[in-house]
């Protein structure tokens, strides 16, 4: 949930990037690491262990500050994938206020990709959270390999969710992340609008929530 | 508590030792001494840590030194913040593993107590079971030996009653025509002591078959033939026809004093208080052998009517005392009888809304007391 302290007029958000494990979470974190440019942006924190694998969470926070003053805060969080970690992945969902769903495209990842998505279900319950009004974009990574499931067979299959359409990505080619980033803080937008007010006490309009969180370098963040 | 997200102030990533070691570093690499506190000065210079201000730096002898100290001051911060939050997700992962394994233990330690309750619940209606099984085992036995007595007593009664009642008219009308003789006779000694001797003989036989038809009445009121199953109940004479019954079954040798009171009838099953009564007594006969006195003796008042069976016989032994009411056990030897009686006396008794208490003293004597309600259920 959204939490917002109003004696330094901070509106802290947070993110959290799901899925089974390998499929490119931190890959996904970490690009949006160095293509955004957004008026404000933290180190990207990396807790991994020896063999690269994500062990706690990675973390990145990004900002935007009103003309109002209100410091709007985003933080993004990765969850480790591996099956042992299900307490800290937990621990990380609680009180999130959006998810990316990173699935994997490969073909012999589609049952693990079902697996995370129960699992995050059932975590979703767990931490008092629902599925069905949550804001999420599911995104398939990996388009870049090549046995992967078909875009249209995929997209059919999505068709009836409240997910569709979906996110296409090769996070290791950096195409598609911010797309990604972007379908998320469009759903995102909706909600907190709903609550803080940001077009009207802000002056942050959906467009200027989605642009200024998510400027890439090269792009003019106005 | 704070959660494993929280950004972190200045405090919570070093201790004051670790913050004066970092400025003591520092101020030996500037050219002026720098301080880092959470509190803004006058030239402070402010060190971020993810977009967050957790300290000031201020001192040294320009702004390039100060912004380039704190930018190492941010760059060092990274790394302790990093151990700081997996130290911090890994506490509170461990201690929502730990709830949620007490919770786990705590459900099983109530299921497992749910599931003792249920085996003692089981246990005690296996018990219950078992009771009325042997319950009803009794009631079975004592049920088959009344309905034979009845049996037996019912044909004794009817196949004897008839020629007892023909043999007892025939003979006072006989008595009647041997006092219609005399007369005709010749007036002598011989004659004379002859018909005396047979009015005699006849009178004798007259009371012979007077006490036959008393000995079937008794049998009648004990088996109660006649009677519905629940009747209102004269305990007095179910008594007496028990007390004869008794000496019959004793060749009449035993030494019973009667002392009844007048008692209001009582609702009841009359031959299985008959039953009862035989019981007692039968018990009393046995223990007090030939020479040996039993009292009966019966009281009312306004709640209800005691009946009294003392004997001064052999009484019964402390240790066998309190495993008398045992169904099948008997102090006598084997054989001689079985054990039944007092429990099946005592089950009686209860039916009818009564007590029945044992006194006994070993060598002394046993005295049975029972105690019955006038009015059942109330
Ligand atoms: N081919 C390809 N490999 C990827 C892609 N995204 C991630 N990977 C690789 O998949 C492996 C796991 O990625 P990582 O981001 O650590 O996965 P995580 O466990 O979800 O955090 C790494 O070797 C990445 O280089 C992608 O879009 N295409
Ligand atoms: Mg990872």
């Amino acid at each position: 949930m959204p939490d917002f302290s109003p004696e330094d007029n901070k509106l802290a958000l947070k993110v959290v990037f799901y899925g089974p494990a390998l499929s490119g979470k931190t890959t996904n974190l970490m690009q949006l690491h160095s293509l955004l440019n957004p008026e404000r942006k933290g180190e990207l924190m990396v807790l991994e262990t020896r063999d690269d694998r994500t062990l706690f969470f990675d973390m990145l926070p990004i900002g935007l500050r009103s003309h109002s003053g209100l410091d709007l805060r985003l933080k993004l969080y990765t969850v480790p994938g591996q099956v042992q970690h299900d307490s800290t992945r937990k621990a990380v969902l609680s009180r999130a206020d959006g998810v990316v769903f990173v699935a994997d495209s490969q073909v012999a990842q589609q049952d693990n990709n079902a697996i995370a998505f129960g699992n995050l279900e059932d975590n979703l319950d767990k931490v008092g959270l629902d599925i069905d009004t949550l804001p999420m974009v599911v995104q398939f990574n990996k388009r870049d390999l090549p046995a992967v499931v078909d875009e249209a067979e995929l997209q059919a299959r999505w068709a009836g969710t409240p997910w569709a359409p979906l996110a296409m990505a090769s996070a290791l080619q950096g195409t598609g992340v911010i797309e990604t980033f972007q379908a998320l803080l469009d759903r995102l937008y909706t909600g907190i609008d709903a609550e803080f007010d940001l077009a009207g006490k802000h002056s942050i309009d959906r467009s200027t929530f989605i642009g200024r969180l998510s400027a890439s370098h090269g792009v003019d963040d106005a | 508590m704070r959660n494993f997200e929280d950004d972190p102030t200045l405090s919570d990533l070093l201790t004051p030792d670790q913050l004066q070691r970092l400025s003591n570093g520092l101020s030996a690499l500037c050219r002026k001494p720098v301080e880092i506190s959470e509190n803004r000065a006058g030239d402070a210079v402010p060190v971020e840590f993810n977009l967050e201000t957790v300290g000031w730096l201020s001192g040294g002898a320009s702004d390039g030194e100060r912004e380039a100290a704190a930018e190492l001051v941010s760059f060092l911060m990274l790394f302790v913040a990093k151990y700081r939050l997996a130290a911090n997700i890994h506490h509170d992962t461990t201690e929502a593993s730990y709830a949620e394994l007490q919770r786990q233990n705590e459900a099983l330690r109530a299921s497992e107590a749910k599931y003792r309750e249920l085996s003692d619940q089981l246990q005690q209606k296996v018990d219950e079971q078992v009771d009325v099984i042997r319950q009803t085992q009794q009631e079975l036995y004592e049920s088959a030996r009344l309905r034979s007595v009845g049996h037996l007593a019912a044909g004794v009664a009817h196949e004897i009653n008839n020629p007892v009642g023909f043999i007892s008219s025939n003979l006072r009308v006989a008595r009647d025509y041997v006092q219609n003789l005399e007369p005709l006779l010749p007036e002598t000694l011989e004659n004379r002591e002859l018909l005396e001797d047979f009015q005699d003989l006849l009178s004798e036989s007259i009371e012979g078959t007077d006490r036959i038809a008393s000995i079937v009445a008794d049998l009648k009121t004990f088996s109660s033939i006649d009677q519905a199953d629940n009747a209102l109940c004269d305990l007095n004479s179910l008594l007496r026809s028990a007390c004869h019954l008794v000496q019959t079954e004793h060749d009449h040798r035993l030494n019973i004093t009667e002392n009844l009171a007048e008692l209001p009838r009582i609702p009841g099953h009359p031959s299985r208080l008959s039953q009862t009564l035989f019981n007692l007594l039968d018990n009393a006969a046995r223990a007090v052998g030939d020479d040996g006195r039993i009292l009966v003796r019966t009281l009312a008042d306004n709640t209800g009517i005691q009946v009294i069976i003392q004997d001064n016989g052999c009484g019964i032994p402390e240790t066998v005392r309190s495993q008398v009411f045992d169904a099948f056990f008997t102090t006598r030897p084997v054989g001689s009888g079985t054990g039944l009686g007092l429990t099946v006396a005592r089950d009686t008794v209860r039916a009818h809304g009564g007590q029945l208490t044992l006194d006994s003293q070993e060598g002394a004597g046993t005295r049975v007391v029972v105690s019955l309600p006038v009015q059942q259920g109330s």
